[in-house]
């Protein structure tokens, strides 16, 4: 229950943030690719540096920081995870070009009545029962057999 | 000074966002797996399958982190955009363009999203908490973005193209 409390005021901040501030993690790289501008980076910098900072203290402080820094398990890297991990990365960022924006991003416009990302959200949701009703065993399959 | 003169600069929405992260899984509990306080197709995923599997007993999977109540960062995230949207006179239903291409953009980019197993966002905070796989598909997205702006690029000035020497 405390999590589902906890996410869903964090949820509401970064609404609120969100919308004030036009915060995404797809259109910062699309502005500094196309104008060279920077505000939406610093953004995802911010998200990063945050993070990273949050991290650092809570897991000095002892608290629910499990394995911080990963950065020496190296078994994770297998073969079958960095091809999915590749294809699907390449994927969500040329997708999230094409639309304009990350989900976060597209649920904020969504909350502000625009009816293309009410659209948007629909293709999302169908999607999602599309995933676990064929995906997700497609990529089980593709686990095996890429082993 | 009243709240409607309050400006939030992305800096400062994504430090809050990040802290905020790992606020929320060391003291309350939205953990396993790793770095998963903010994630904007996991969330969403566990909602819905959870949702799913105690109404209609589907037996679809959701994470450790919402097995017993389900994660609503979803929920949070629409209901503050919009107070924020009302309270700064935002709030209007506009109608939709491009429709059939958007929802086939939402389409792709939760199933892409879901077999990564992270968002734009998520791939931030895995990379901050150090983990491989979360820094490749990181670079992979910004690649992702790169060939998704050289193709609206290219398609444009395509566009004009034809349209001046018609």
């Amino acid at each position: 229950m405390t999590a589902s409390i906890a996410t869903l005021v964090l949820g509401f901040i970064i609404g609120y943030l969100g919308q004030r501030s036009r915060l995404c993690f797809v259109s910062g790289y699309r502005d500094f690719i196309l104008t060279h501008d920077t505000t939406l980076l610093k953004g995802v910098a911010g998200a990063f540096i945050g993070a990273l900072g949050g991290f650092i203290i809570f897991g000095l402080l002892g608290s629910g920081i499990i394995g911080f820094p990963m950065i020496q398990q190296t078994s994770i890297l297998t073969r079958s995870a960095l091809i999915i991990t590749i294809v699907a990365g390449l994927g969500v960022g040329i997708v999230g070009a094409l639309s304009g924006g990350c989900p976060y991003r597209m649920h904020v416009l969504a909350a502000e009545g625009k009816k293309t990302y009410w659209v948007y959200l629909l293709g999302f949701y169908a999607g999602l029962i599309f995933y676990n009703l064929g995906t997700v065993h497609f990529v089980d399959m593709l686990k095996t057999v890429l082993k | 000074m009243s709240l409607r003169q309050v400006k939030v600069s992305p800096l400062q929405a994504g430090l809050v966002l990040g802290f905020g992260s790992a606020l929320v899984q060391a003291y309350f509990k939205v953990i396993p797996p790793v770095a998963y306080g903010v994630c904007m197709v996991c969330h969403p995923k566990d909602l819905f399958n959870w949702i799913a599997d105690h109404l209609l007993h589907l037996n679809w999977g959701y994470s450790l982190a919402s097995t017993n109540w389900p994660l609503l960062t979803v929920v949070g995230v629409v209901l503050g955009a919009m107070v924020a949207a009302y309270q700064h006179g935002e709030l209007h239903v506009r109608s939709a363009r491009q429709p059939l291409f958007f929802f086939i953009n939402g389409f792709l980019m939760i199933n892409f999203g879901l077999i990564l197993g992270a968002c734009p966002i998520r791939v931030v905070l895995l990379s901050a908490y150090g983990n491989w796989l979360g820094i490749i598909g990181w670079v992979c997205i910004v690649i992702g973005v790169l060939v998704g702006t050289w193709t609206l690029r290219w398609v444009a000035a395509r566009t004009v193209a034809r349209s001046t020497l018609t």
